[in-house]
C-alpha cells in the first residue's frame, strides 16, 4: 500500500494517487457475510420508498430476520448537516463530505455488522444517491468513487426510473415547500426554488441513467401501478437471493 | 528549495499555473467551483506532534510577517465553523469509528480550505497552516485506513508553498505537553488504537506509527525537516530564513515585542 516516491523534491505534477472510476468502482458483491443487501433508488417522487416500504411488510409478515436502514438517518452529524443547511455553509465538496460520513457511520455500526450476523439489510438510498446527487453538484466522479469505496456492493439494487415529469409533479403535489439544497439553490440553476428542483432532479436523473449498466441497476418503470411492481420486485428478490437463509429456524411459515 | 527569483510589487514571487487538468497548485483535481487559478497569497504549512513547538513558532511567525507588512491567515485542525465543535463532541464520546472520524476531519479541513484559506489566498495573505491534511493522513493510516484511499480524499487540497516538519523525539514531545497541561490527552496518545495500558508507553508506540507515516510523507511532498528539540530561536531563526527567501523578504532581522518575549528561549 504504501507509495513512496524516490525522490525528496517536491515534483509538482506529481500527484496524490490518481485511481481512474472504473479501478475504484466495485460491482460484485464481495460475499465476505452470510447476509445480503437489498437497495433501492430513484429521484424523489420515483416511488422507491413505498416499494421498499411493500417489500419489507411482506419479508416482516414472513418472519425474516431483516433491518430497514435510510439514506441520512444517522443522528451522529445531524446537528452539523443541519447547521450547514440552515446557514447555507456547505460547498459540493462539504455536503458530499458530511453526508460520506454520515453514512460511514451507520455502514461501521449497522450495515456491517449485521450483513456480518446474517441480516437481510434493506436500504432506502444508498451510496447511488451520493453519487448522482454530487456528480449534478459537479464534485469529481473519481473523487466520489474513491470516497465510498468502504461501501458494501449490494446483492440487488433496483432502481424506479419515472419520466422527470411525473416525478416532479407526484412531489410537487404533496409537498410545496422546497428546501433550499433539496431544490439544487446553492447551483444557481434558476431563481425560481420550483424550476431550479426540475432542472436539479434532470441532472440527478441523467446521473442514475448513466449507472444503469456499470452498476447493475434493476431498472423498475415507476409508471406502472403499485401492486404491478410490488409483485415484480418481489419475484426478482425471490430468484436473486435465497430467503430460507434468512427465515426464522421453528416457523415453516413462508412469504406469500 | 527554489527561492523567489521575482520581486513582484509587492514583494513576492508569482505563482506558476499549469495549463492541463493536476495543477501544481492541487494533487489532482480542483474544488468544484474553484478554478485553476494564480493565487497572490502564499499556503506556508507547519508540521509536527505535540510538543513540538508549532504554535510558538506560528505565534513568532505571525508577529514577523505582520511587522514586515504581510497579512497573515492561519488555519488549524477542528477550527471550522461548520464541523468543528461536532468533531469535539464526537471525539469526548469515544464511540465513534475510524472511517467516520476520518470523514469528519476530511470535513473541516475542506471547510476552512474554501471558506478562509482560498479567499486569503487570492487576497494575497500569507497562510501560515498549524498542520494541514497530512497530519489527517497519518492518523488515518496509523489506524489501518488505506493510504490511497486517503490520498484520494484529500486529491484537491491546496498544495503548500513551504511545508516545515518540525521533528521531536516522542519521548521530548511528552517531556513538554506533561510539563504543559499535566496530562495527556486520550486521542494524542493513540488509546483508542490498544497499543499499552501504560499510558507513557501507548504514547511512545502511537507517536512511533505517527512518525513513520511522517517520514514517508516527507519523502514524496519534499517536507523541509527541521529539528523540534532546538531551542526556540535558532528553530524561528531558520523558518524565517526559508520563508524570506520564499516571499522575497531581503532583511530578516527580528526580535519579538514585549508581548512574545516570554516565547523567545
Amino acid at each position: 500500500m504504501t507509495s513512496r516516491a524516490s525522490s525528496a523534491v517536491e515534483q509538482p505534477p506529481a500527484s496524490l494517487a490518481q485511481p481512474t472510476v472504473e479501478a475504484s468502482r466495485q460491482v460484485e458483491p464481495t460475499g465476505k457475510y452470510p447476509g445480503a443487501l437489498i437497495v433501492v433508488e430513484g429521484i424523489d417522487g420515483s416511488g422507491k420508498s413505498t416499494q421498499l416500504y411493500l417489500l419489507k411488510r411482506w419479508l416482516e409478515i414472513g418472519g425474516y430476520r431483516l433491518h430497514f436502514t435510510e439514506w441520512n438517518s444517522s443522528p451522529l452529524v445531524k446537528s452539523a448537516t443541519r447547521r450547514g443547511k440552515q446557514r447555507r455553509l456547505l460547498t459540493p465538496t462539504t455536503f458530499s463530505l458530511l453526508h460520506a460520513a454520515d453514512f460511514a457511520d451507520r455502514c461501521e455500526r449497522q450495515i456491517l455488522p449485521l450483513l456480518h450476523s446474517g441480516y437481510l439489510v434493506l436500504a432506502d438510498r444508498y451510496i447511488y444517491t451520493a453519487f448522482a446527487r454530487d456528480v449534478a453538484r459537479n464534485c469529481s466522479p473519481r473523487w466520489l468513487r474513491n470516497l465510498y469505496r468502504f461501501a458494501p456492493v449490494p446483492d440487488i439494487t433496483f432502481y424506479f426510473r419515472a419520466p422527470l415529469d411525473v416525478a416532479v409533479k407526484r412531489i410537487m403535489s404533496g409537498r410545496p415547500k422546497l428546501k433550499y439544497y433539496e431544490a439544487g439553490m446553492d447551483l444557481n440553476l434558476s431563481l425560481d426554488r420550483a424550476e431550479s428542483f426540475r432542472i436539479f432532479q434532470g441532472r440527478i436523473l441523467a446521473q442514475y441513467d448513466e449507472m444503469i449498466e456499470s452498476d447493475r441497476f434493476v431498472v423498475m418503470d415507476g409508471t406502472l401501478p403499485v401492486n404491478t411492481l410490488q409483485k415484480q420486485m418481489r419475484q426478482i428478490v425471490k430468484s436473486r437471493i435465497e430467503l430460507a437463509r434468512f427465515a426464522p429456524k421453528k416457523s415453516a411459515r413462508g412469504p406469500m | 528549495m527554489t527561492a523567489a527569483k521575482s520581486n513582484r510589487k509587492n514583494g513576492r514571487p508569482k505563482q506558476l499555473s499549469s495549463a492541463a487538468g493536476a495543477s501544481p497548485r492541487n494533487y489532482g483535481l480542483p474544488l468544484p467551483g474553484v478554478h485553476d487559478e494564480e493565487f497572490g497569497g502564499s499556503l506556508i504549512v507547519i508540521e509536527g506532534m505535540d510538543g513540538s513547538g508549532r504554535s510558538t513558532q506560528i505565534s513568532l511567525l505571525t508577529e514577523w510577517l505582520e511587522s514586515e507588512g504581510f497579512a497573515v491567515e492561519t488555519m488549524g485542525l477542528r477550527r471550522s465553523g461548520l464541523v468543528a465543535k461536532d468533531i469535539d463532541a464526537l471525539l469526548a464520546e469515544n464511540t465513534i469509528t475510524r472511517m467516520t472520524l476520518t470523514l469528519m476531519y476530511a470535513t473541516d479541513f475542506y471547510d476552512q480550505l474554501e471558506h478562509r484559506i482560498i479567499p486569503a489566498l487570492r487576497s494575497d495573505f500569507v497562510v501560515l497552516a498549524d498542520r494541514y491534511f497530512y497530519t489527517l493522513i497519518a492518523r488515518a493510516a496509523a489506524r489501518g485506513i488505506e493510504r490511497d484511499y486517503l490520498d484520494g480524499l484529500y486529491e484537491m487540497a491546496v498544495r503548500p508553498d513551504l511545508t516545515f516538519w518540525l521533528n521531536v523525539r516522542p519521548e521530548m514531545a511528552f517531556e513538554r505537553e506533561f510539563r504543559k497541561s499535566h496530562a495527556i490527552s486520550y486521542w494524542e496518545s493513540g488509546r483508542d488504537l490498544s497499543l499499552s495500558d501504560d499510558l507513557f508507553q501507548s504514547f511512545i508506540l502511537y507517536q512511533a506509527k505517527i512518525k513513520r507515516e511522517f517520514e514517508a510523507l516527507s519523502d514524496r511532498h519534499g517536507f523541509l525537516e527541521l529539528d523540534g528539540e532546538a531551542s526556540v530561536v535558532s528553530v524561528n531563526t531558520e523558518l524565517r530564513k526559508r520563508i524570506a527567501a520564499h516571499l522575497g523578504i531581503q532583511r530578516t532581522h527580528y526580535r519579538p515585542s514585549a508581548a512574545l518575549a516570554s516565547l523567545w528561549r
